[in-house]
């Protein structure tokens, strides 16, 4: 390089250097994901107005073609559960009940397994040198199988012992076009090591500094802050996503601490949480992330380093996928 | 119009160093230590100790750590306090004291932070240095080290430090997280790595952390190990010498599969025409750095994808600090005026 094309590198560099930090001053996320929100923040503007246009032109519609639809349509598909409009009151705001994949009407088909760290990313690593990369990528192939066997489609983000960044993974996801994604780690809490049990997060804020903490350890490699991703969640979050994730964050927590407990008495429920991370922010479809065990219990990790007691907790993860699954496909049935 | 001083500063989790535009630069261990009670404070004579002095008298010191990962342990206010600390040492050792001839307000600073930094702990570190310095600027370590090596482009950087081992492709613009990735496998979790398996050999030895930290210091190697490491520690109380040779290269060698693999994974998503070129221009930086036989190491893996050639730095200490230094003369006045405060 020539020294006049140095200079003009440094000083490119040095103007992009104060301009980060003057983002970063200003509460603003990283250039590279601006794009992305100044369209979210655009299309959420117009959002209300394209939605109450098309609810006068949709009930103009109904009124002047009160057959047409059953003909063609068939029973009702979507209820929503609110009071009955007086007759010829046309609606003038946009009701904020939140709508429910329920009403919706999902279906899980395909699920997206997501086996927690890999390759050169160990995850938590106890003293025996169990590492939490080889315990979730074991999990994920035993669930994988299981929910093969019962008809669902997998795709899983990870196959072996690789590096796979946030993310990619969330490209994979979104680009198989998911129903759920069910993200599987192991816990590490170094200042509690006397006890274990399980917790299972969905996307959404949160004021816990210990579970901020946890979210920015795991979402360190993504390159957002925490604060980037509130924002985002602010912003961006729709109310059928965060209500089904914490339904199936719901059913497949149940699921691990009432199967796993027969195995291991000690088990602590530490319950459904919410947390920002990064795979849950970014994946479009109901997210869950699952801690499955405590790498820094040494009792817990014995029993992880047992092939039955994984395949436990596999099953549990099924039967919570399973139990999410059936209700959707309830509802669908009936045509709620 | 009082003379500004520019500084470069590596605040690393192990060790932090300063590099001044007065031509002053220091190293010092980053721990911090306050007297744990009235006779610890009579005995030390002082309110605070910092480095080595700090670590030296720690059985009267309520000690601290500061920074995990290369990064300010948040909801401590008493590790706020201790960075605090460490950064007025460090100034103070360049000349910056309230009476003295140079103060807080003339002193423009670049601190390097870990890559994979998120923005909440660039905000955290900026508030904690407030009244301490009159413009901050804070860049990934790597990127310092390559500004101050002229390295600008098709270059990789693998600075490893204690907390973290940070890697930055350098393409010739200031990185984004594309270019950069950090691993928390580093000198820390080797000491971790070394003690365990000295005391699984030796258990009846009396060995500490900082005994383990000093040993990997002097003797850290990968490969072919050229002489014995003997090293002398109490077992039952009774200085007794001790073989360590295969525990040390063991630690050591952990280093080895998560960086060659970090390393391969960031040089494929280099620009195909570019591979070769930043292949051949890798610089290893950091305490970690130091480790015998690393860059041979290191090459080997690359031998896997067509070879390239691994540069160790002579001077890993200081290397980081000279490189925010150098940003921070080069960076004009307008820019800094805009951080100001």
């Amino acid at each position: 390089m020539t020294a006049a094309r140095k200079d003009r590198v440094k000083r490119r560099l040095i103007q992009q250097a104060f301009a980060d930090n003057l983002d970063t001053i200003r509460g603003l996320p990283p250039r590279a994901v601006r794009p992305r929100n100044r369209n979210a923040r655009i299309w959420m503007r117009r959002a209300p107005l394209l939605l109450l246009f098309l609810t006068l032109a949709g009930s103009t519609y109904l009124a002047s073609n009160p057959t047409s639809v059953r003909d063609t349509i068939g029973p009702a598909k979507i209820v929503m559960n609110r009071p009955a409009r007086s007759a010829g009151v046309p609606p003038t705001s946009i009701d904020p009940t939140p709508v429910t994949a329920a009403a919706l009407q999902l279906s899980v088909r395909r699920v997206i397994v997501d086996a927690g760290h890999g390759g050169a990313d160990p995850g938590a690593t106890s003293l025996l040198n169990v590492r939490e990369k080889d315990i979730t990528l074991d999990i994920a192939e035993r669930l994988e199988a299981l929910l093969k066997k019962n008809g669902f489609e997998v795709v899983a983000t990870r196959e072996s012992d690789r590096l796979i960044p946030l993310r990619e993974r969330a490209r994979i996801a979104n680009e198989s076009n998911g129903d759920i994604f069910v993200s599987i780690h192991v816990n590490s809490i170094i200042k509690h090591t006397a006890s274990h049990g399980i917790e299972t997060y969905y996307l959404g804020a949160t004021s816990d500094p210990t579970l901020t903490r946890l979210a920015a350890d795991e979402n360190r490699v993504s390159g957002y802050s925490v604060a980037d991703l509130r924002k985002l969640l602010d912003r961006l979050y729709a109310d059928a996503r965060r209500g089904e994730s914490e339904r199936l964050a719901d059913e497949v927590q149940r699921q691990l601490v009432g199967n796993l407990r027969a195995a291991d008495p000690g088990l602590e429920n530490w319950g459904v949480k919410r947390a920002p991370f990064v795979v849950l922010v970014a994946t479009d479809m109901p997210a869950i992330l699952a801690e499955i065990g405590c790498m820094s219990n040494d009792t817990e990790v014995a029993r992880l380093h047992r092939p039955d007691y994984r395949q436990h907790i596999a099953e549990a993860l099924f039967q919570g996928i399973h139990a999410y699954a059936s209700v959707a496909d309830a509802s669908q049935k009936k045509g709620i | 119009m009082p003379e500004i001083l520019h500084v470069g500063i590596d605040l690393g989790t192990s060790r932090s160093s300063i590099s001044a535009s007065n031509g002053e630069r220091f190293v010092v261990d980053s721990y911090v230590g306050w007297p744990v009670d009235m006779v610890a404070r009579k005995v030390l004579k002082r309110g605070v100790l910092i480095g080595h002095e700090a670590v030296s008298n720690r059985t009267m010191l309520d000690l601290h750590r500061p920074l995990e990962r290369g990064l300010l342990k948040e909801g401590s206010e008493k590790d706020v306090e201790a960075v605090r600390e460490l950064l007025k040492h460090l100034l103070g050792l360049v000349g910056v004291s309230n009476g003295g001839s140079v103060s807080a307000s003339n002193v423009r600073a670049v601190v390097g932070v870990p890559a994979a930094a998120l923005r909440t702990n660039k905000q955290y570190l900026r508030n904690s240095m407030k009244g301490i310095v009159d413009s901050l600027l804070i860049v990934s370590e790597p990127f310092a080290v390559a500004y101050g090596l002229d390295a600008l482009l098709h270059t990789l950087i693998i600075d490893i430090g204690a907390g973290t081992t940070d890697f930055c492709v350098m393409r010739g613009r200031y990185p984004t997280e594309e270019d950069q990735r950090t691993l928390t496998v580093a000198g820390d979790s080797i000491d971790a790595q070394l003690l365990k398996l000295i005391e699984e050999r030796y258990p009846e030895a009396n060995v500490t952390v900082y005994m383990v930290r000093e040993w990997k210091e002097k003797f850290s190697f990968v490969g072919k190990a050229s002489q014995k490491v003997i090293v002398t520690a109490p077992v039952k109380g009774v200085p007794t010498q001790l073989d360590i040779t295969n525990e040390m290269k063991a630690a050591c060698e952990s280093l080895l599969p998560p960086v060659n693999e970090m390393m391969l994974d960031l040089l494929a998503r280099v620009e195909p025409e570019f591979q070769e070129r930043v292949r051949n221009n890798i610089i290893l930086s950091g305490g970690g750095g130091l480790t015998r036989g690393l860059p041979q190491a290191l090459e080997a893996a690359l031998n896997q994808v067509g070879g390239g050639k691994v540069r160790y730095m002579e001077d890993p200490v200081f290397i980081g600090s000279d490189g925010g230094l150098a940003l921070a003369i080069d960076a004009p006045d307008g820019d800094w005026e805009k951080l100001s405060g």
